[in-house]
């Protein structure tokens, strides 16, 4: 399927997926601003900013998108990431003009009234207290803070609460001001719609904003890491975990196809998306050398693909009365294997048709179309996602037993432990 | 768009058909009605998650081997009323997954060394939840709505007890009485046309046994009204939950009823609740409300979560959302948006191969009828506004309901 590329004079990069059959027409803004962008004392300020965007402005009163959007039957929903925050609506396919006033409202004319900043401040403090329920997402925030000192990788998407009590309105419009311009975004539709005729409506608008002086791009290296780094929450609970990071290249870089094979190798494959899959893969080395040796009852391997050199992070729930010391060493010995004698040949094809079929699988329907194009094209390039694909399928044995030895080693692991103290929850 | 293909096989599986060729792949979900409701406490959990791990003729590692070497996906999930079935394939990968299902169906070996295996997942599966505010309150709600002795009441995955008990044999004997073709709905979208489901789909499952049909349950009759704090102290943030019994999908004032819970806490952001609880009070990250309507019946309930020192006035403005009902009904404007989303909504949701697969099982599984689809913007604009007002207070009324908060709660004083 093709996609068509634009950019429009004030630097909008535009991506057209035509669907003709769909029921439905999917209208995607992608920034390219994320908590790494932030700095001590606003994280989590992108987020919040996300909030803000619900909350009308411009043309639209207060509770209108989801009044608008809510009508139609439409989805639709914001994501902030470590390097992007993106939004979306799907809607009956003759509501195209819709999809692009909401967004358009939301790229230039926000209100961010100091009453609405205040309230919010609640819901985002709810939103990270309820994140703090789950031993999981203190394991992970743990893990990140470990393994970048210096990155702002180091600090949660949803902030440190301390920033949280005290960012300002303030903060958070002269940030939304800075990043929410044209020539730091890019929009994607996908589904039943005519090109020509969707690239008039954009340029009507979206044409007569004015690009902004983006600030220099963020200069801040993670130095290397020299040694393993390790962390422990003890924390009531009924569930032991361990989590074990290795820093790996970012998504724009040649090694990734091999580090995704890899994946698939250690930890099955499910596509592309990022909010996981309902599927279990049995066939995969941490599976067969974790969950059916019972030493966990799951396990998942995932490479983040981020702007900057990331994480590759492999999880497991502890099997009640096994050891998580255990567990941790078969992690380690998998990965190790791996880098000593790489995958066999049955291994390898297996994990090159999962990445094949589910590409097919990723590319179901309008919304996760677009899902994939603006998140490749606010990270690295929209064109990366087909070349990544089939980059993937000329990964040989030896490109994986490469990556392996190259980030999988012990002076670039972190391992998180999350010992549940029984008996008092 | 042409109408969906509607096939009963001889055995009384029923296959369905939503073809789109311009789709690159194929996904399909249904289910087997032989969910936790139809066996003793926490077998059915068993059955469902060593369906595919192992048959008579394959080891589980083969299924899994097989099954991945195709590039294809295969998920089996238990629920109250039915197992969900679920799959990806292409059109080149149809026929192979097919018959590692069908094989899976017809004849799993339940290997010990599995049975042990998923013994130790569903421990911990109950253990997470144990440690979770929002699944501790959701599911002593339904232990609350729901009278004991109805299936409903029970969690579908048994409790520590049952799960460390049931024996192989007990599993064995659930699936030889389930699993019969009859109660077998599979529904499939995308790269597929109707001769290959006339051949290569029923091929794969015409030898199925077909059992005997799973009778309905009985409807449940409403629990007595009570509440519980259930203190986790060491947690962030508390839920709470309050809810009560309400309809089965197939009763007239489903739609009604429908519409009435997706302007209360559903549209937009989280309905007129949202609009309170989380966009003018900012008390919560989450403020919604559900309706649950099964076969035999259903249950309403509204859940939020919040700092527990908010717990207090977030129950509050609950309880006064729904008082308001009374003051203020929903408005014309309210309604026609409502009716507006319900239209919409349904066909947005087709947009998704994998979503409309599953449209075609809810429509068969529920017989709503194979022109339902065309049908239903009409059913829905005939709903007449003072009757979804009139269902709204009948249903969301705090006196009627059971309440359960969880979390860092002991100490508050809640009233609803």
């Amino acid at each position: 399927m093709e996609t068509i590329a634009h950019t429009l004079d004030n630097g909008l990069t535009v991506l057209l997926r035509p669907i003709p059959t769909s029921p439905a027409i999917t209208v995607w803004v992608g920034y390219k601003v994320g908590s790494r962008n932030e700095r001590p004392g606003i994280t989590g300020a992108t987020h919040w900013v996300e909030h803000m965007l619900f909350k009308g402005g411009g043309k639209l009163k207060k509770g209108e998108i989801d009044a608008i959007v809510g009508r139609l039957g439409g989805k639709f929903n914001g994501f902030t990431d470590t390097d992007f925050t993106i939004y979306f609506e799907t809607l009956p396919p003759d509501h195209l003009e819709t999809g692009l006033m909401i967004e358009a409202e939301r790229m230039r004319n926000a209100a961010f009234d100091p009453q609405e900043s205040e309230s919010e401040r609640g819901v985002i403090i709810s939103e990270r207290e309820g994140a703090e329920n789950s031993p999981k997402y203190l394991l992970s925030e743990e893990m990140w803070h470990l393994a970048f000192h210096v990155h702002p990788y180091h600090w949660p998407v949803v902030g440190w609460k301390a920033d949280l009590e005290r960012i300002t309105r303030e903060d958070l419009y002269t940030y939304y001001l800075q990043h929410y311009a044209p020539n730091n975004a890019v929009l994607v539709l996908a589904g039943n719609f005519k090109p020509r005729d969707a690239m008039a409506k954009i340029q009507s608008y979206f044409g007569g904003f004015r690009p902004e002086t983006q600030p220099p791009p963020l200069a801040v290296k993670e130095p290397p890491q020299e040694g393993e780094r390790r962390g422990v929450i003890r924390r009531p609970g009924t569930q032991d975990h361990v989590m074990v990071g290795y820093r790996v290249a970012p998504l724009a870089h040649a090694d990734t196809a091999a580090i995704l094979v890899l994946q698939g190798i250690l930890g099955g494959w499910h596509g592309l998306s990022p909010f996981g899959s309902q599927f279990v893969s049995r066939s995969n080395r941490l599976y067969r050398g974790l969950v059916d040796k019972k030493l966990a009852t799951d396990v998942a391997a995932q490479h983040r693909m981020q702007a900057d050199p990331g994480l590759f992070t492999i999880d497991a729930t502890v099997r009640e009365g096994a050891d998580p010391e255990k567990v941790e060493r078969a992690i380690v010995a998998e990965v190790d294997a791996l880098a000593r004698k790489g995958p066999t040949k049955a291994e390898l094809g297996r994990a090159l048709r999962q990445i094949r079929s589910w590409h097919a699988y990723d590319l179901d329907g309008p919304t996760a179309q677009a899902l994939l194009y603006t998140w490749f094209e606010v990270v690295a390039s929209h064109r990366w996602l087909d070349e990544l694909l089939a980059a993937c399928q000329k990964v040989t044995a030896e490109d994986v037993r490469r990556v392996a030895g190259t980030y999988f080693t012990e002076p670039n692991r972190t391992v998180c432990t999350f010992l549940a103290q029984r008996g008092t929850s | 768009m042409s109408g969906p293909v509607r096939l009963e096989l001889g055995n009384g599986a029923v296959l369905l058909l939503h073809e789109d060729s311009t789709s690159p792949s194929i996904a399909f979900r249904g289910s087997v009605r032989a969910g936790a409701a139809y066996g003793p406490p926490g077998v059915a959990e068993f059955v469902a998650r060593l369906l595919l791990r192992g048959t008579t003729r394959r080891s589980a590692a083969k299924i899994a081997d097989a099954t991945e070497d195709l590039g294809s996906a295969l998920a089996a999930t238990n629920g109250v009323e039915s197992v969900a079935v679920e799959g990806r394939c292409t059109r080149e990968t149809l026929k192979p997954i097919l018959a590692i299902l069908s094989e899976s169906l017809a004849s799993p070996a339940f290997p010990a060394a599995e049975v042990e295996k998923v013994r130790g997942e569903i421990l911990g599966d109950l253990r997470a939840q144990e440690d979770d505010t929002r699944r501790v309150a959701t599911r002593r709600l339904l232990e609350l709505v729901y009278p004991a002795g109805h299936p409903y009441h029970r969690d579908p995955k048994g409790d520590e007890r049952t799960a460390a008990q049931v024996p192989r044999t007990a599993i064995r004997s659930f699936h030889e009485e389930s699993y019969g073709a009859a109660n077998l709905i599979l529904a499939f979208s995308g790269d597929l046309d109707e001769d290959a489901l006339r051949t290569v789909v029923a091929d794969a499952f015409e030898d199925l046994d077909a059992g005997v049909r799973k009778k309905p349950l009985p409807p449940p009759k409403s629990g007595k009204r009570t509440h519980e704090i259930l203190p986790m102290p060491h947690k962030s943030q508390a839920d709470f939950v309050a809810g009560r019994v309400a309809l089965p999908r197939s009763h007239p004032d489903y739609y009604a009823l429908n519409l009435a819970n997706i302007l209360f806490g559903r549209i937009g952001l989280y309905g007129r609740l949202g609009q309170k609880v989380r966009d003018t009070l900012g008390l919560a990250y989450y403020s919604f409300s559900a309706l649950e309507a099964r076969h035999a019946g259903g249950h309403w309930y509204v859940n939020a979560g919040v700092n527990p020192k908010n717990l207090e006035k977030a129950v509050a403005a609950i309880r006064a959302e729904m008082e308001r009902l009374h003051r203020e009904p929903f408005t014309d404007r309210e309604i026609r948006d409502g009716k507006d989303h319900m239209i919409g909504t349904v066909q947005v949701a087709l947009e998704r191969s994998s979503d409309h697969a599953a449209a075609l099982h809810d429509i068969e599984s529920y017989g709503l009828g194979p022109d339902y689809l065309k049908r239903h913007p009409s059913i829905v604009q005939s709903l007449d506004a003072d009757f979804v007002r009139a269902k709204a207070r009948e249903y969301f009324e705090p006196g009627a309901c059971s309440w359960v908060a969880s979390g860092p709660v002991k100490g508050a004083k809640l009233a609803f």
